[in-house]
């Protein structure tokens, strides 16, 4: 028990991972409104459909607001419920907008003290037909409502976007898989140049073990990716997609490994030679992750204005699951491998009799 | 004997090889004109972009196919004279300098062919004859160090391709948008950071290549 107390923690929070993962609602959120774009000086009914919300359970009248930025909003003069997920409000947008652009681009908020408030930041574009000369006037009409006495909720929910929705849970699945990957990947490495210094056979088995885990894992997180290109992407490959197709090239790398080592019949020989190819090879990898993102650009997070894992994108209650996610299956990565490993020396002992 | 002495007693014995096997080399150039001229016949028309691609495609095939004997056509008992006689650090150099003269020969005369049967759409000469220079460098190092590693299995020629291709993809990208830019394809006023990592690929893959070789001769 002392002596596995890993394999025990990286299975624990790998089924963390799965629960907390998987039964965590998200929060409530507005999941589409009509119409898109409105013009000053009319009156509009915004119908917005929610998710995961509770509308009919609100004590409190529920409040809907335009906001254009930190002072100028305007808020719904009339809310109605329709059932737990839909409401119409309606608003009387005034003859002029606090800026002198033709359009303003507002965000809705909405709040009720059931669910909480819901923003959909800068959805709705206002047109002004005609340009207010004097600023004043349209900034008057729109600071006179404050947005006040928001409803914080305090609840365990995981965050919501209309992109995503359910799918953002699968930031547990997809992703931890490649940083045990490249994780496990590092340590077959250094077990490679471990076997180079000492000459040692059993470094070679572990480095060749490591590469097997690690590639294995790159497949499921190829998969899974694919899975999620499909729901947000709309396709399963993309060859404008920059870290698909790296994953691609780093996985032919390793396959060609093992097509390396099958063709060898000498021990040792095998040894020194995919050790040296996977060091000259992780080189090249180097060389790949630094060039490839920089001549096309990328869907994924984090590049070509696509939000990363920043401040926004995962917040606390995301990162509760997702690095328990990684370091369990990094643990569970380093299981599997220590089992390879060990088949390897059985087999080598059998053919050996 | 000191490196230089070495690296340029090994560097003759290449020419003389080659020049011994004249077939060799005229059996690759043969391979680039007629690959040309297969695909050309089948396109037809010639678009700067096909041309683009068409050009590094060639180079990189004619490359494996060059390299690929780069230590299987000397026995493996004048290989172990070789190795009891010179430092693996300047057999490796000797052969990276010796093939990348090879390939910026054989991509010169491609270049030349390539002109004769569908044009030249290049605009900016000094452009692409540095990536054509620096991409037979970054070639050179890798497939010479990937024909030593294959030379020691037994399928090599099968070996060398898949173990080749992915690892060139990083060289090949940024050869292609180089040579685009001097096609004037795209304009990109910052292209000298392309011939830096280009650059730096290179000088990555040979201090690898000097740092394993010694690994690899020793068995």
């Amino acid at each position: 028990m002392r002596k596995y107390w890993w394999k025990y923690l990286g299975v624990a929070l790998i089924v963390y991972s799965f629960t907390v993962g998987l039964l965590v609602p998200l929060k409530p959120g507005i999941y589409s409104y009509d119409p898109g774009s409105m013009n000053t000086g009319q009156t509009y009914t915004l119908s917005v459909t929610g998710y995961n919300t509770f509308y009919t359970k609100a004590k409190d009248p529920i409040r809907v607001w335009l906001k254009y930025d930190s002072i100028h909003n305007i808020v719904a003069t009339k809310v109605k419920i329709l059932d737990d997920r839909k409401l119409e409000a309606s608003f009387q947008i005034p003859k002029y907008l606090p800026t002198n652009d033709r359009v303003g681009v507002m965000s809705l908020i909405v709040d009720d003290d059931h669910d909480g408030f819901a923003v959909m930041p800068s959805t709705i574009f206002i047109k002004q037909d005609s340009l207010d000369k004097n600023t004043q006037l349209g900034s008057v009409s729109w600071t006179q409502s404050k947005i006040q006495g928001i409803h914080g909720k305090d609840q365990f929910n995981f965050p919501f976007r209309v992109q995503l929705s359910e799918t953002i849970r699968n930031l547990y699945y997809h992703v931890p898989f490649w940083f045990a990957m490249f994780i496990i990947f590092i340590a077959g490495i250094s077990q490679s140049i471990q076997y180079l210094r000492t000459g040692n056979q059993e470094y070679d088995y572990k480095s060749m073990s490591f590469t097997m885990v690690g590639t294995i894992f790159g497949i499921i997180g190829l998969f899974t990716g694919m899975i999620w290109a499909k729901d947000t992407w709309g396709t399963y490959w993309s060859w404008q997609e920059v870290k698909m197709n790296m994953t691609a090239i780093a996985l032919l790398i390793y396959l060609s490994y093992f097509i390396l080592r099958q063709s060898f019949d000498d021990d040792e020989r095998r040894a020194k030679i995919s050790a040296v190819y996977s060091i000259f090879a992780f080189g090249a990898m180097i060389a790949l992750l630094y060039v490839v993102p920089r001549m096309v650009s990328s869907l994924h997070p984090g590049s070509g204005g696509n939000p990363a894992l920043g401040a926004d994108d995962l917040d606390n209650s995301m990162r509760m699951v997702f690095y328990p996610a990684i370091i369990g299956w990094t643990l569970f990565g380093v299981w599997m491998t220590s089992l390879v490993y060990r088949m390897q020396v059985v087999r080598d002992k059998l053919y050996d009799l | 004997m000191n490196l230089a002495k070495e690296i340029g007693i090994l560097l003759q014995k290449e020419i003389k090889i080659e020049w011994r096997q004249k077939h060799a080399i005229g059996g690759i150039l043969l391979y680039v004109i007629s690959t040309i001229f297969v695909v050309y016949s089948a396109i037809k028309s010639v678009d700067p972009n096909v041309w683009n691609a068409l050009f590094w495609i060639v180079i990189l095939f004619a490359s494996v196919n060059a390299l690929v004997k780069s230590f299987i056509q000397e026995n493996s008992s004048r290989q172990l004279y070789y190795y009891t006689l010179a430092n693996p650090t300047a057999i490796i150099l000797a052969k990276i300098i010796y093939n990348s003269g090879l390939l910026l020969l054989l991509s010169l005369l491609s270049y030349g062919a390539f002109i004769l049967f569908a044009g030249n759409p290049v605009k900016d000469i000094g452009q692409f004859f540095a990536a054509i220079f620096l991409g037979s460098l970054g070639f050179s190092i890798t497939f010479t160090f990937i024909a030593a590693i294959s030379a020691k299995a037994n399928n090599s020629a099968t070996l060398m391709a898949i173990l080749s291709f992915p690892l060139v993809i990083p060289i090949i990208l940024t050869l292609l948008k180089l040579s685009a830019n001097a096609l004037r394809l795209m304009q990109d006023t910052a292209i000298w950071k392309d011939i830096l990592t280009l650059l730096a690929i290179d000088l990555l893959m040979i201090a690898m290549a000097f740092i394993l070789f010694p690994f690899l001769w020793r068995d």
